[in-house]
């Protein structure tokens, strides 16, 4: 799921927040630089996996869409980089 | 898990770790505020108040640059307020992006400091009349920047930022000496070494953040 560059990063800006925290999806849009309907397209399919949740709400009464990672998400991202440096640094695995 | 899309996979570990790396970093530095804009405010107020304070107030009752007596007093509080209003917009407009436990945390820091500022104030304007001039300056300036000292350790602690925490330390610090230093000196070392202090603060943790 995440070894698809762009999602890669999407999941890499998010891991950035600490947990429970969400994150406005035009501030997202603004650190990965990728246009609504992009960042949209790749937000549905990591919700699907169960990777991010996406909440819709209202900020007064603008409507308002946030983002975060899930647990299990993050386990995702953190098991897919301990799997990249493996494969840098076979040694330190063991 | 097969992408669907006509997104690029990865095969390269080293380029995928350089990608997360850059990618992190920026999330970094949208999200985190601009120290510059919390703590040059603040520096400003004190270089410039606490100076116009010295020269009007100096060691042994000295007059260093006549003014009226209130002169000082006004633009000090001037400034402190003109501070507080640009961190208290700016924090409240950057705590809009992310919600959540962080978001919470800043306002209730944010709250913090009104309240402390707010409370001493009172307990002191209650007292102020016992005391002669030069002493009720001490007495304002020192319990105010004791508190400022407190309040950024406390931060420190909370955003498990050291640089923060030694700010805290170090304005706690000079404030003492201050004090015992007495009415003038107190006003040259917190201009100097807390308003110039946390002019260097904000320029080394901004530098840290564009690294």
């Amino acid at each position: 799921m995440i070894h698809a560059q762009a999602r890669l990063r999407v999941v890499s800006a998010l891991s950035m927040l600490r947990e429970a925290d969400r994150v406005a999806f035009p501030r997202l849009q603004e650190i990965l630089r990728m246009t609504a309907g992009n960042l949209s397209v790749h937000l549905r399919k990591l919700e699907d996996a169960g990777y991010v949740e996406v909440t819709k709400t209202h900020r007064g009464r603008t409507p308002a869409t946030l983002v975060r990672l899930t647990r299990r998400g993050r386990l995702a991202f953190e098991d897919y980089t301990a799997a990249l440096r493996a494969l840098l640094d076979p040694q330190e695995e063991s | 898990m097969t992408p669907l899309d006509d997104d690029v996979p990865l095969v390269d570990p080293a380029e995928s770790l350089r990608l997360i790396e850059r990618q992190r970093a920026e999330a970094e530095r949208i999200l985190t505020p601009d120290p510059r804009l919390f703590l040059w405010p603040w520096g400003v107020a004190w270089l410039v108040g606490f100076t116009i304070y010295f020269l009007r107030f100096g060691p042994d009752n000295r007059v260093f640059v006549d003014m009226p007596s209130w002169v000082p007093l006004l633009v000090l509080m001037g400034l402190i307020i003109a501070a507080g209003i640009t961190t208290g917009v700016y924090g409240a407009r950057t705590g809009r992006h992310v919600s959540g436990p962080s978001s919470e945390q800043g306002l209730m820091y944010g709250i913090t400091w009104t309240v402390a500022f707010a409370g001493t104030s009172i307990v002191l304007g209650q007292v102020s009349e016992l005391l002669p001039d030069d002493k009720l300056n001490l007495l304002w300036a020192g319990v105010m920047v004791a508190l400022t000292g407190a309040l950024h350790m406390v931060g420190g602690a909370m955003y498990r930022d050291r640089y923060l925490f030694a700010l805290g330390a170090w304005v706690s610090l000079i404030n003492i000496v201050g004090v015992i230093a007495g009415t003038g000196w107190h006003s040259l070392i917190l201009a100097i070494g807390g308003g110039g202090g946390m002019l260097v603060a904000g320029a080394l943790a901004w530098g840290r953040l564009r690294k």
